[in-house]
């Protein structure tokens, strides 16, 4: 007890505070299909909570795509878009994560099919020469560290950009989204077996263009 | 225990360098491994794949990014309304003729139809006053030559 008479307690959060993390805590708990359910019943604050859940992953997946953050962005758009103009047809008959990939997939495989990858490739230069020194100070590398880590980052930028666009995303999807082959295969539409063998010519090639790295 | 050099461990030594073997699994993988130069070799090198690609960062989606949603769907909102009114399927090339064909009919209806009924109702009904005060001039002419 302090001279005041006051316990020397972390300040207890407000009301209203303790209201929206309970709110959040329930939020999280609720399923993506059940949220997408509210949707299509006109909840928008469902929609919202959808959004903040899966906003980065569509937008990583997507900037790894296409390699443009400007592209990725819109196409992440568009993936949202089109899921709110479904929301009145939707049906839970496949995981909710399954078909927003589907989405985004077919949206960055036809973005790579058109040949638009020449500009993104443009911008992603000019992000790279811009960032680097922020990034320097952000990271606490000195300029030589940053140098090499750049130009490491580039030879994988590189080594996922050569694989054949089919590849890259499973690739991408189990790599950096963890997915499971099953849910790979459901939003490439195709086997299991035929994700496995995607997957293993992928990483053969990843292998011999990232093998000096190691 | 599938092997690199039989054609059946490619799973295996994926999953292995994604760290995503089941305990039993790992073991036995690692124990065949010691025997398996060749799939040591694929082994050591899928996890230096695995460990390379770790080195690419995933981006923080711009500030503006809901905002900008958001904006989109409302203005996708406003089209729905007026795409009740002209759906996508329709055409301006294909509403022409239709413009067109319309009009004809119109003008040609104007031009050789039956004459107007409210254009005819005055004329009858100056033609009834004229017999009306003509009758009543008449009328007159008889009551004075009576009187």
């Amino acid at each position: 007890m302090n001279p005041d008479g006051i316990g020397t307690q972390a300040p207890q959060p407000s009301w209203n505070t303790r209201v929206n993390n309970c709110v959040a805590g329930l939020a999280a708990r609720q399923g993506d299909a059940e949220l997408m359910l509210r949707v299509r019943g006109g909840d928008q604050a469902s929609f919202g909570l959808l959004l903040e859940r899966h906003r980065a992953p569509v937008i990583r997946f997507l900037d790894r795509m296409v390699q443009s953050q400007a592209v990725a962005e819109e196409l992440a758009q568009e993936v949202f878009l089109r899921v709110y103009k479904s929301r009145g047809t939707y049906e839970p008959a496949a995981k909710f994560t399954t078909w927003l990939f589907r989405i985004a997939t077919h949206l960055g495989l036809n973005w790579i099919r058109d040949g638009k990858n020449e500009k993104g490739q443009e911008s992603l230069d000019e992000k790279t020469a811009e960032g680097t020194i922020k990034q320097v100070l952000d990271r606490g590398r000195t300029v030589e560290q940053e140098l090499v880590y750049q130009a490491k980052l580039r030879e994988v930028r590189g080594a996922i950009e050569s694989l054949p666009a089919k590849q890259r995303a499973a690739v991408l999807m189990h790599k950096y989204e963890e997915m499971e082959y099953s849910e790979i295969a459901n939003v490439l539409r195709c086997s299991e077996s035929a994700v496995k063998s995607l997957l293993f010519r992928a990483y053969e090639h990843l292998r011999s263009r990232l093998a000096h790295l190691a | 225990m599938g092997c690199v050099a039989d054609g059946d461990g490619a799973e295996l030594i994926v999953s292995y360098g994604a760290r995503r073997l089941a305990p039993h699994e790992q073991a036995e993988f690692e124990l065949h491994v010691r025997s398996c130069a060749r799939c040591r070799e694929h082994a050591a090198a899928q996890r230096a794949v695995w460990s390379a690609l770790d080195e690419w960062p995933g981006i923080t989606p711009s500030e503006d990014f809901d905002q900008n949603l958001y904006r989109r769907i409302a203005m996708e909102e406003q089209q729905a309304w007026w795409r009740c009114l002209w759906p996508d399927t329709w055409s301006p090339r294909a509403a022409v003729p239709v413009v067109l064909a319309c009009s004809a009919l119109i003008a040609a209806f104007l031009l050789n139809g039956p004459p107007l009924r409210s254009r005819a109702e005055p004329q009858f009904q100056m033609e009834q006053v004229e017999h009306a005060l003509d009758d009543m001039d008449l009328l007159k002419q008889l009551s004075v030559e009576s009187h």
